[in-house]
């Protein structure tokens, strides 16, 4: 999956003021690639990943996914853009409380409809490859803040989607914690052969990305 | 919720209860004009306040009427006290000329097809319900105290009418002594004769007896239809408004509960969660609600119910247990379940449609 922004620009009201997230944004992510888009707190880091996961609308500006015009997409398509095509990882996990590791990975292939034995079979595989094939019954309040990331990876992952998509996925973690995570979206990247975004300003995912923008007061340029 | 439903079954299936009980009145002096003092208050022609006739003056004067071919006297006494039994259950007691069991009763069973009606106008047999035989140990043989004189249980009814469940039958001589009203009844039950209309029959009594009602059995209906109409009208009000203070406070509640989940629900939209899938899961949250709030209150309701019926009628509660599907009808039980599930799934729909409106960029740029 290709995604190109055109002058992406979006704005909030807040009370009688405007204030400007992302201004004419233009950005390319490259087919399987690991990109890293970063910058300070407020930057509009977030808001331009919701924009790209298809989460929120421009203000103006366009999104193409493959050369296709996102605007033009109803919001059942986008919403079936996501569940099949995207992945996404929090920054503070968005786990569902009640479920079991399990169940949390199994949702997003639940609802594409995918078979019972498919559901549990792709899970167990992909939380065994996260390195949680021993917590697999664990509800999220009984993990860890890493393991409960990696849950996040694991769900992402689950229904084989072209990009994944990550807002400061070490935000929440110890150094140590937040290399393994990194080091499981480098290889998500290079071995799973997919798409990752992540937006983050840990200077351990920037050396590994192959592009870096970098976003400042709504803007951005390539860092290289 | 449980609550709720505990009350709109208890309080209405003890409604239902008692306007059965009165509407079961009508099955008795079936096809007669019954003939009470103008003094009496009535229910489904059962005098059960006042209004003494003079036994032989009476029946005289209605037999000089044309148009009757058959007069019954009986006396109806509400309140029997036992001697000798310490608390006093709420009961009645009927007096009926040997002859006439039929005319009053119909074709009226007595329990394991043993014992019979009582045959001698001045002996001390009896028939009782069949609630009070149970709640007393009594069977076809037994003696009992009524005022001071012993009687003998000759039959056991064999009936489902609340009101004879709890009745004891005798002859009416017999009912004047123990009751100390020799000489008085407070119920004339007065056949048509050939081509005689009930209407017509009570005009006539009316004219010429001065200190009698009479009253057809269309009559009879209506002084107690607008009644039970009106307590029914109230129980379904009650209820309406119960329930839709349920169906309110469900819906805050579910409210309350989707705004903290909010984040949840917004992940849930941004994995690609389809609309109905996020609808669908606060109405299943809030029909649970409902399925175990209606389990909850239809159990404990129905005990409310049981008790309500033990205390209004002094009989011990253990003897309700083998009928609560008298006092509380399966069908009632299903149509509240239905209503009340269905009430909680009412009250998701507006935190159902507020969870479908959550997005993730919304709700985590609000977190943050």
């Amino acid at each position: 999956m290709r995604i190109k922004t055109l002058d992406l620009t979006k704005t909030y009201q807040v009370g009688s003021s405007e204030i400007t997230a992302l201004d004419k944004v233009n950005l390319e992510v490259g087919e399987k690639s690991f990109t890293v888009i970063v910058g300070p707190s407020g930057a509009g880091k977030s808001t331009l990943l919701n924009l790209v996961g298809l989460n929120d609308h421009p203000t103006s500006g366009k999104i193409l996914i493959d050369s296709v015009d996102t605007s033009q997409f109803s919001a059942g398509e986008r919403r079936k853009i996501r569940l099949s095509r995207m992945g996404f990882v929090f920054q503070t996990f968005n786990l569902l409380p009640t479920l079991s590791a399990v169940e949390n990975v199994e949702l997003p292939m639940a609802l594409a409809k995918k078979s019972r034995k498919e559901q549990r079979e792709a899970t167990v595989r992909l939380l065994e490859m996260v390195g949680l094939g021993h917590r697999l019954a664990h509800r999220p309040k009984e993990l860890s803040i890493g393991e409960m990331q990696r849950v996040s990876i694991a769900r992402a992952l689950a229904n084989d989607p072209e990009i994944v998509i990550a807002d400061e996925p070490t935000g929440e973690l110890d150094s140590k914690t937040a290399k393994e995570i990194i080091t499981l979206l480098v290889e998500i990247s290079k071995k799973g052969k997919k798409t990752v975004v992540v937006a983050t300003h840990d200077e351990k995912v920037i050396e590994a990305a192959d592009i870096v923008y970098a976003i400042q007061d709504g803007k951005v340029k390539p860092e290289g | 919720m449980a609550l709720a439903a505990t009350l709109v079954v208890a309080v209405g299936a003890t409604t239902m209860r008692y306007t059965t009980v009165v509407k079961e009145m009508s099955v008795l002096f079936n096809g007669q004009v019954m003939v009470t003092s103008k003094d009496a208050i009535v229910v489904q022609a059962i005098p059960i306040f006042g209004g003494m006739l003079p036994q032989n003056f009476t029946i005289k004067e209605l037999e000089g009427i044309e148009g009757i071919e058959r007069v019954i006297p009986v006396l109806f006494v509400v309140n029997t006290t036992f001697s000798g039994l310490g608390s006093m259950p709420v009961n009645f007691s009927m007096g009926i000329p040997v002859e006439d069991w039929q005319a009053v009763l119909g074709p009226m069973p007595l329990k394991g097809n043993s014992g019979h009606f009582p045959t001698n106008e001045s002996g001390s047999e009896v028939v009782v319900g069949a609630s009070m035989a149970d709640q007393y140990n009594w069977v076809v043989g037994s003696r009992i105290v009524l005022h001071e004189r012993e009687l003998t249980i000759v039959g056991v009814l064999d009936t489902k009418m609340a009101l004879l469940n709890r009745c004891i039958i005798m002859p009416l001589k017999l009912a004047q002594t123990v009751h100390n009203n020799v000489g008085n009844i407070n119920i004339v039950a007065v056949k048509p004769a050939q081509g005689y209309s009930q209407g017509n029959l009570t005009s006539a009594i009316q004219r010429k007896v001065s200190y009698v009602k009479a009253l057809t059995e269309e009559e009879r209906n209506d002084v107690v239809q607008p009644i039970i109409a009106q307590i029914e009208s109230w129980n379904v009000g009650m209820q309406t408004i119960i329930l839709c203070m349920s169906l309110i406070l469900v819906m805050m509640v579910t409210v309350m509960s989707v705004s903290e989940r909010r984040r949840d629900f917004a992940t849930l939209d941004a994995i690609g969660a389809p609309l109905h899938f996020v609808f669908s899961v606060v109405i299943l949250e809030t029909s649970l609600i409902g399925v175990f709030g209606a389990l909850l209150g239809i159990g404990f309701g129905s005990l409310a119910a049981l008790l309500i019926a033990s205390v209004y009628t002094n009989i011990p509660l253990a003897l309700f247990f083998p009928s609560i599907f008298e006092i509380v009808p399966p069908l009632y039980m299903v149509q509240m379940f239905a209503a009340i599930v269905l009430v909680c799934c009412l009250g998701g729909i507006v935190p159902a449609l507020s969870a479908m409106r959550m997005r993730v960029a919304e709700v985590l740029r609000a977190e943050y």
